[in-house]
């Protein structure tokens, strides 16, 4: 041990510092035990409706499930097995990556984009209100809307139609390639208005001395934006994207309804093709299985999330 | 005196009051939230005859489902409720909870409410063990304004059936009318094509015993290819079917008869609708239809209780059916009860000139696993109609079938 440490703990142990380190953690001991009480409805609510499903759920998966008996013999991993040989799984997980990623990148690039554009503009508040307007719309009312601006005799098609002269006539919801791009597109229009407030929010409250000392000095808006602004603004957009992770993991409503003619629907998403086992196919069990894999992924997800949220924290210390 | 007065004063009341006192509430559980407003009409008809009868919808047929599910594992199982005929009725009779009712059949067909024949519709190996909520046909349907102005007439012959279109078609209309709107009726071409070209085939496919990549599937899908390359198909994307057919988008419109309500409804004039059942390919003989046949069914506990079957018997007596059908245009196959509309009266005119063998709805038939995704799969045929496309289709339909039968064969 470094003498100097040494000498150190020689000394705490002289002014009896395990004492009250032992007296600090009874009592906080003490408190935890009087608070509990307060804390156990809460705790009985989380527990009962959250905890007890997600470990029925667990067990679930390793089950058969005979569809009116009941009966829920161990299966092993059979669930597990069938999944991956599923021919609709792979299609809906590689859609539930593009989903992830697109409701990361592109709301957070134009939530950005506006949250700068609109942050010392004149009449920003009229702005910002129009911006976040989409938000406050349900998401099945947004996807019904959606799917008549995308239907073949649509606003989209017949504005295409005006400007190139002839009939366009685009199955934008019926074509494999254009679906998950056509959703995506209607979802950034409603959610880049949360994260355009969420980063207002986060750069209203930088300081400003840093930003001043580098225009002083004369940097360029591009410079000070790159490595002054957007590193402060980190904790934020991690927040951000943390959000923005879970809703492309959890993406329903919007799929549900602007995917309701497309005969491939259960590929959409993983949330989807769960709900088409669990419900349309009965098969309880391996929907259970689909919810692990779902919840899995969204775990490890959150921890590397985690993670990085410690050390960006670290950093703007 | 005063208390004899009284007395009978009293006795009087009650006699004639008695009937109208009611009896325990029988709930009809179903799904069929848009017919509410018909069910309730029947309750209300009910309620004057002393029959306490409760309508409970559920507005979605998988929350409905998984509702009947859990009760039935539970051990609870609704005393009275609508469900599915064929392979899904199978599995929940397979359960032991759902009452026979041949008694009540052996009285339905003895005072010729019902013809012989129907109530296989309804039947587990032979055994009925519901009685119909609605009956429904599948016919062509045709807009008789465009047929007159064309001097046409409906086709008996599947030749016929080809000139008829080919003449609307060259006078700037489209022959047929057929959409994936709601997602599930990709199969109503390929159930109609299949059992006019070849019946057994029809059969075997929902046993296991044809395959979904057979000689006969092969032939429907090249008809039906053939259809869409003559143009003789409407736009399959449009989620306004009824309204299409308003609009003229298709002038024949091969549906179960229950459209009629609904094309009534949202304003087409039904004296100009006309009706004749697709004909059949040359070389099949058999004069058939498919029947689409929606069960009431009742629970052994519901059986045995007095109120419940006396609700059940309401429902298929004249009165009953007659409420019914006036109120939702729908047919239970009581042939005592005026025919609900011209069309369904039509109807019961040429299957009994013709003689024709009933046959279940694909949708019903299949088995209830498969059903979503193999629809999925006839879907995807029609937003584009091509062999390559019909290969594929047909290739993944095998699979999945094939993995259901080995797996079935399992447990």
């Amino acid at each position: 041990m470094d003498p100097l440490m040494h000498n150190n703990q020689q000394l705490l142990n002289r002014i009896g510092l395990q004492h009250i380190q032992a007296a600090e953690q009874a009592r906080q001991r003490q408190q935890f035990l009087l608070a509990l009480p307060f804390m156990a409805p809460a705790l009985l609510l989380v527990g009962g409706l959250l905890l007890l499903p997600v470990l029925y759920n667990i067990w679930l998966s390793v089950t058969h499930w005979q569809l009116f008996a009941g009966k829920d013999d161990f299966a092993g991993w059979q669930n597990y097995i069938q999944l991956w040989s599923n021919p609709y799984f792979d299609d809906a997980l590689a859609n539930t990556a593009i989903w992830v990623a697109a409701s990361v990148v592109f709301p957070l690039l134009l939530g950005l984009a506006l949250a700068m554009l609109f942050r010392q503009m004149p009449g920003q508040e009229w702005f910002k209100s129009l911006i976040f307007l989409p938000r406050i719309l349900a998401p099945t009312a947004l996807g019904v809307m959606w799917y008549y601006v995308y239907a073949p005799e649509g606003m989209l098609n017949q504005l295409l139609g005006m400007l190139s002269g002839t009939a366009v006539q685009i199955a934008w919801l019926f074509e494999d390639s254009l679906i998950t791009p056509a959703i995506i597109l209607a979802f950034v229009w409603q959610s880049c208005g949360l994260v355009m407030v969420l980063l207002l929010l986060g750069l209203a409250a930088l300081p400003r001395d840093p930003l001043e000392a580098a225009r002083l000095d004369g940097a360029h808006p591009w410079q000070v934006f790159y490595h002054i602004t957007l590193p402060l603004l980190s904790p934020t957009i991690l927040m951000v994207v943390i959000l923005s992770v879970l809703a492309g993991f959890t993406v329903f409503d919007l799929l549900w309804v602007m995917g309701s003619s497309y005969p491939q629907q259960r590929t959409l998403s993983l949330a989807v093709f769960m709900y088409f086992e669990a419900f349309q196919k009965n098969s309880w069990s391996f929907a259970a299985a689909t919810a692990m894999v779902i919840g899995g992924v969204v775990f490890a997800v959150s921890c590397l999330q985690t993670m990085l949220q410690a050390r960006v924290d670290r950093m703007v210390r | 005196m005063k208390v004899r007065h009284i007395l009978l004063t009293a006795l009087l009341g009650g006699t004639l009051l008695g009937p109208m006192v009611m009896a325990k509430e029988v709930q009809l559980f179903n799904d069929k939230g848009f017919w509410t407003g018909p069910l309730q009409s029947v309750a209300k008809a009910a309620a004057t005859n002393g029959i306490a009868l409760k309508i409970a919808p559920y507005a979605n047929a998988e929350q409905y489902k998984t509702f009947i599910q859990a009760s039935v594992a539970a051990g609870r199982t609704p005393e009275l409720f609508t469900w599915w005929t064929g392979a899904t009725l199978g599995d929940l009779v397979a359960t032991g909870q759902l009452a026979p009712l041949a008694g009540l059949w052996k009285e339905m067909e003895a005072d010729g409410r019902f013809q012989p024949g129907i109530k296989d519709l309804f039947s587990i190996k032979g055994q009925p063990y519901a009685v119909p909520l609605q009956l429904s046909r599948w016919v062509v349907l045709y807009d008789q304004r465009v047929f007159t102005k064309l001097g046409l007439k409906p086709p008996k012959s599947w030749s016929e059936l080809q000139t008829v279109a080919a003449r609307i078609k060259a006078a700037g209309h489209t022959p047929f009318l057929a959409t994936t709107q709601d997602g599930w009726r990709g199969f109503i071409w390929f159930q109609e094509l299949l059992l006019r070209t070849d019946p057994k085939a029809y059969t075997g496919l929902n046993n296991g015993s044809v395959a979904y990549d057979s000689p006969a599937v092969r032939n429907v899908f090249r008809i039906w290819s053939d259809m869409y390359a003559k143009g003789w198909f409407s736009d399959p994307r449009s989620n306004e079917e009824i309204n299409d057919f308003i609009r003229g988008k298709g002038v024949m419109y091969l549906f179960g008869e229950w459209a009629v309500g609904l094309l009534g409804k949202a304003g087409f004039p039904l004296k100009e609708l006309g009706v004749f059942i697709l004909p059949n390919a040359p070389g099949v003989q058999q004069a058939a239809i498919i029947v689409e046949g929606a069960p009431i069914v009742v629970s052994r506990k519901g059986a045995a209780d007095a109120d419940t079957m006396k609700a059940l018997r309401f429902w298929v007596s004249n009165q009953g059916a007659d409420t019914w059908g006036k109120a939702s245009g729908n047919y239970i196959g009581n042939d005592k009860v005026p025919a609900p509309n011209t069309i369904i009266s039509q109807v019961n005119a040429q299957l009994a000139q013709g003689h024709h063998t009933l046959f279940l709805r694909w949708w019903e038939s299949v088995p209830a696993t498969l059903q979503g995704e193999m629809v999925a799969e006839f879907n995807r045929f029609m937003l584009k109609p091509d062999m390559t496309t019909a290969f594929n289709v047909m290739k993944r339909m095998q699979n999945l079938n094939t993995t259901y039968w080995a797996n079935r064969k399992k447990t």
